[in-house]
């Protein structure tokens, strides 16, 4: 029952979320256009490319859909509302968020095409430079919570919000989970204009569908990540635990989305640059900073 | 006794073979990367049929990147990763096949005349089993896994320098020139 709730909310928020991008990015607010494009896709024809490995392009988009779906699992949206509360939730996390490079390294190998290729591998670069700030904020919120059971991370900021005790993990964190979602500026694997759609270039009809679907979902599975490790999760006065987290949801990825229209796409040799020399030292000093407050402020 | 846990055991460890052999058989450098890929999957999934939670995770969590990384490794080094041109590209064949019978019938003996002990009956619960492993991890451990990690270290930079091809002389006196 919780897990159709959760799966049910789940939807509405990718609905939301693909009507709050066509918003910011075309400047046109319409609620049936996701309804539209969705029909469009799915009637369309859907192409295979000449001599692809046809394994690895039906089941690209697939594992995208379902390494979403399993990070999603372990985000409480309210304390009962969540599918399973894994002892290892935060780690649970990021292991089904690694097969989202499996994916796009499938779904960009299988075509057989030159763009397609590059934003696969191009994708892979992408990790070596967020996956460390992924993980090592991470750390520090689950030295905060001493737990890596997500309920216990919000439970441990009820006195005070982790973007508050550690903002600076929290600004680590955001900027990783954007380039781990593959949005603007760190859209490198599907750069539109540049790679004609890189990894999505070769997909048309259901299997475009199913891959943006998959996309969107992790859009939001990561909006939610980031509330439950910095903004308190589902805490909040007067309304409803789950709609706090799907407020909270909401204008996180609103204000993901607002960045990328406005901020130019960063390169590939910038973005490894910046987050080896700057990003990870800063994620060293944010759990060295956070050890320090822990045993000042119990 | 067959419970439903040791035929999920059995099942996965099917399953990490079964992917292992597919390493082997397929032409494509990115199809066998990502088949040894899976075959650790199943490896991490053994370990959550254990009820070792943290490892199973982790073992699941960092298998995704590191065949990831492997497959662009071959896919740069080998002549034909797409396998598309059918290439041989094994060698020593009846060799491998001794080293590898002789490995798994030693590993197989291990396994079955070695004295485990009493079998523990009850499982820890996750948080306790991942302080336990914290613990050994700095504790005794220690040295075994830096030395671990400082080789592989070493093998990885070994291996990209000795595939980066050698600027002569007057190229690197033009890029600085450039600089």
């Amino acid at each position: 029952m919780t897990t159709l709730l959760v799966l049910l909310l789940l939807a509405v928020g990718v609905y939301c979320v693909a009507v709050l991008e066509a918003w910011i990015t075309s400047g046109r607010f319409r609620l049936a256009a996701p309804a539209y494009s969705a029909m469009a896709l799915l009637g369309r024809e859907s192409n295979i490319p000449r001599k692809p490995d046809l394994l690895f392009f039906e089941v690209g988009p697939v594992v995208l859909l379902v390494a979403a779906l399993l990070a999603a699992a372990v985000i409480p949206l309210s304390p009962d509302l969540i599918i399973t509360d894994l002892a290892t939730g935060a780690l649970f996390l990021n292991a089904a968020l690694a097969y989202v490079l499996v994916a796009l390294i499938m779904a960009g190998w299988g075509p057989n095409g030159a763009y397609a290729m590059i934003g696969g591998w191009r994708f892979l670069g992408q990790l070596v430079a967020y996956a460390m700030l992924i993980v090592m904020p991470i750390t520090a919120v689950a030295m905060r919570a001493e737990s890596l059971a997500t309920t216990d991370i919000v439970v441990s900021q009820a006195g005070l919000w982790n973007i508050v005790y550690q903002p600076l993990g929290f600004i680590l964190f955001f900027v990783a989970a954007m380039g781990l979602a593959f949005l603007p500026p760190f859209d490198l694997p599907t750069a539109k204009g540049e790679l004609a759609g890189g990894v999505e270039a070769e997909y048309s009809g259901v299997r475009l569908a199913v891959f943006r679907l998959g996309r969107m979902v992790l859009v939001i599975t990561l909006a939610a990540a980031t509330v439950t490790f910095y903004l308190g999760g589902w805490q909040g006065p007067w309304l409803a635990p789950w709609l706090w987290s799907a407020v909270k949801i909401l204008l996180v990825t609103a204000v993901m989305l607002l960045i990328g229209r406005y901020v130019p796409r960063i390169r590939e040799a910038h973005l490894l640059a910046w987050c080896w020399k700057l990003g990870i030292p800063l994620a060293l000093l944010n759990i060295f900073m956070v050890g320090i407050l822990l045993v000042v402020i119990p | 006794m067959i419970t439903g846990q040791s035929i999920f055991i059995g099942f996965f460890g099917v399953a990490a073979v079964w992917f292992g052999i597919v390493v082997f058989r397929t032409f494509s450098m990115v199809r066998s990367a990502i088949a040894l890929l899976f075959s650790q999957t199943a490896l991490g999934a053994m370990f959550l049929t254990m009820q070792a939670e943290f490892l199973g995770v982790l073992q699941i969590m960092m298998m995704a990147t590191e065949m990831s990384i492997m497959a662009f490794f071959m896919v740069m080094f080998m002549m034909d990763p797409g396998g598309m041109g059918k290439m041989e590209m094994t060698h020593q064949k009846r060799l491998s096949l001794i080293v590898g019978l002789v490995s798994f019938v030693g590993a197989v003996a291990i396994a079955v005349f070695i004295d485990w002990g009493p079998v523990a009956t009850t499982v820890a619960d996750t948080a306790q089993q991942t302080k336990a492993l914290g613990l050994e991890l700095l504790g005794r451990s220690m040295l075994v896994f830096e030395m671990a990690g400082v080789t592989i270290l070493t093998a990885m930079i070994a291996a990209t320098s000795v595939a980066i091809q050698p600027l002569p002389l007057s190229a690197i006196k033009h890029k600085k020139d450039r600089v």
